[in-house]
């Protein structure tokens, strides 16, 4: 039972994690919380669901509508965002809420307001047993494919010049701007990040929920903002250790608090974020910045 | 500034004039206001009962109006599923001169917009709320048109019951009426009836992470024969391939908000899944007839009993008129709340000597192999119904 618990705290954790990644990526170098970052997820349900009905393989699928995500979520900051770029803070939260807005209408408007079902292929909903206890295929790979990806991301911050002089411009962007590294390049970067982060957790999303409907994306991205908060705004390992811790006190709340109590988890999960940053205001893992006056 | 003022002032006045004397006269219209969810979550279930309102008045209109005398002029707009804007578009369609309310398929933004029309005495109808509580929480001009949750969870019970079923597991979620009552009455019903429930457990609305609790199932001590729960989309899909995907095979089963074209297009993993509908096109029925008419008024099949649901208000609501032969509010209140055994569309629909929820059939559906499959028409005995 507890071991059982811990796999799906760990997997609900992964996905948080990877999403809180993907708005800590962006908001490290231009400062933006990307609300629209759950209508990557949605954008991604639906090319899932197109290339399906339209035949394409499943593997074939999840390709296609991750790479989807990485494009629309560049695209978004080319037509967006690059004209807002220097703006102040509040100025891009309310593009980012305007983009999200917008989508969701096109997605109800364009698509349905009805979520679409998903056919999951039955490999993924199946489950087998270790030792007394059985483990779902759908949370393995949700784990495996979470840690997959955060090895990755990591390999790519540390070993590549781009990913070098991300972690410089999370740091400081000016200095880095003096040493010839085009901003452009590096800021599409971290968007295309983010929407390969926003598209893998969309298909361990929806593998999940077997289901695709135009305001899928808003818990989500709102669970990944608490995480990222939690762990540092604009750190990469805060976001990841906030989004695992946040799913794990999520699924332990629901698996242990009693029936009467249980409605009240998320408030008591909200109190725990309060606490945590009443303690450390700065987030567990605080993001390392140089100060500009 | 004080000028410019006035000179608004004037012409706000002049334009006042001019609409009142080249509006032309409507001696004879009606305006039926429709606070309706055209986005978000209850868009699915709204849209399709609006489409069969509308067809219904589109065909009166053409014969006349309500009563073949008041030309019905149907304001919709969108509550966008949110309790509060459901009050601000009632406010602004009482304002428009309503003298009927359609408000959405649930009961807490019905109960917004009652609380705006109770005090005026508007009558007020949910398209397919369905909550018993609805009608009394706001008062005699709330009426509910759909199978209420305690009639359809009493009609579930007792088939449970009939195929062997003794151990239930009851799945509710406190965020919607809905979701938080219509398993306990079925609960209530079941232990009636030599049932036992033997777990509870309870989910936060439109968050798709069902681990834990599957979990939980899992690990009691004494397994369910049966869980049933009111969740519908996205939380249903998420619930019943999480719960199939831990290699639970305990059967599910529902209410009338999952007889919808998302929950069968999820195909083999709803097998067996019961649910409940408003009625069952038999060949050579009304209901039958009424889904052709549909199909070609609106250039798609129905997608559920919504429809019909939708088009009998508007059956209702003309009988009501013709009853009270006026246009007056109180008076289609009155008629509307003494109607029995009125034919509608899916049978008899009664109203007189019920709290404004509608005495009718109720329909159990059961998917097999991606298909609704129909299984049988209850009236469930009254006695045994449970009070709201």
């Amino acid at each position: 039972m507890i071991a059982q618990q811990i796999i799906n705290a760990v997997s609900l954790g992964g996905v948080y994690a990877l999403l809180a990644l993907g708005l800590a990526i962006v908001f490290s170098i231009v400062g933006l919380i990307n609300f629209a970052h759950g209508e990557l997820m949605t954008l991604t349900g639906y090319v899932l669901l197109a290339a399906l009905i339209a035949g394409v393989p499943f593997p074939a699928a999840v390709l296609l509508a991750v790479i989807c995500a990485a494009v629309a979520a560049v695209a978004m900051e080319r037509i967006a965002f690059r004209p807002m770029r220097g703006a102040s803070v509040t100025s891009l939260l309310l593009t980012s809420f305007a983009v999200s807005g917008l989508l969701k209408v096109i997605f109800q408007n364009g698509v349905s307001a009805r979520p679409q079902a998903v056919a999951i292929p039955s490999w993924m909903t199946g489950a087998f047993s270790i030792g007394d206890f059985t483990i779902g295929v759908g949370p393995t790979i949700s784990i495996v494919v979470s840690i997959l990806a955060l090895i990755a991301l990591e390999f790519f911050l540390r070993r590549t010049v781009t990913g070098t002089a991300m972690r410089a411009a999370a740091e400081d962007f000016d200095v880095v701007r003096l040493m010839g590294i085009p901003a452009n390049r590096i800021i599409a970067t971290a968007f295309l990040l983010s929407g390969l982060l926003a598209g893998l957790a969309a298909m361990l999303w929806v593998a999940s929920r077997a289901s695709v409907d135009p305001l899928m994306g808003f818990t989500p991205v709102l669970k990944a903002f608490i995480a990222a908060v939690v762990g540092g705004l604009g750190s990469l390992p805060g976001a990841v250790a906030g989004g695992f811790l946040l799913g794990v006190i999520e699924v332990l709340l629901q698996a242990t608090l009693p029936a009467a109590i249980a409605p009240y988890r998320d408030a008591i999960v909200l109190s725990g974020v309060i606490a945590v940053l009443l303690i450390r205001p700065q987030g567990l893992i605080p993001a390392v910045r140089v100060q500009r006056s | 500034m004080s000028q410019i003022r006035n000179r608004s002032v004037l012409l706000a006045a002049i334009s006042a004039i001019a609409v009142v004397t080249a509006a032309p006269v409507f001696a004879e219209e009606i305006i039926i206001g429709a606070a309706t969810a055209q986005t978000g979550g209850l868009a699915p279930y709204d849209q399709p009962a609006l489409a069969g309102l509308r067809m219904a008045i589109d065909e009166l209109n053409a014969k006349g109006g309500l009563a073949g005398k008041y030309k019905v002029n149907l304001i919709i707009k969108d509550t966008r599923s949110d309790t509060a804007q459901t009050a601000t578009v009632t406010q602004e369609l009482i304002d428009a001169g309503a003298k009927i309310m359609i408000t959405p398929c649930d009961a807490d933004p019905s109960i917004s917009a009652g609380q705006l029309t109770q005090p005026l005495g508007i009558p007020s109808l949910t398209l397919c709320g369905s909550a018993p509580v609805l009608t009394q929480a706001v008062g005699d001009v709330m009426f509910g048109t759909y199978p209420a949750d305690n009639l359809q969870a009493t009609a579930v019970a007792d088939f449970a019951i009939a195929e062997g079923k003794r151990k239930v597991f009851l799945l509710t979620s406190p965020d919607a009426t809905y979701v938080a009552n219509l398993p306990e009455y079925f609960g209530k019903v079941f232990e009636k009836k030599g049932g036992k429930i033997v777990g509870r457990g309870t989910f936060t609305m439109n968050q798709p992470d069902f681990s834990a609790e599957i979990t939980n199932i899992k690990g009691l001590a004494e397994q369910p024969d049966l869980i049933m729960t009111a969740a519908y989309e996205p939380d249903f899909p998420a619930f019943i391939q999480q719960l199939r995907g831990a290699g639970i095979t305990i059967p599910v089963y529902g209410a009338d908000a999952i007889g919808t074209p998302t929950i069968k297009a999820l195909g083999k993993l709803v097998d067996g899944v019961v649910y409940t509908a408003a009625g069952y096109p038999e060949a050579g029925s009304k209901l039958e007839a009424f889904n052709a008419a549909f199909a070609k008024h609106a250039g798609h099949a129905p997608e559920s009993t919504y429809e019909v649901n939708g088009y009998e208000i508007g059956l209702i609501l003309d009988q009501a008129v013709k009853t009270a032969g006026s246009d007056d509010p109180k008076a289609i209140r009155d008629a509307i709340a003494n109607l029995k055994d009125f034919e509608g569309i899916t049978g008899k629909i009664t109203y007189a000597g019920t709290d404004r929820m509608p005495l009718r059939p109720v329909v159990l559906m059961r998917y097999e192999g991606g298909e609704p499959k129909y299984v049988e028409t209850v009236v469930p005995a009254a006695a045994d119904v449970p009070a709201p």
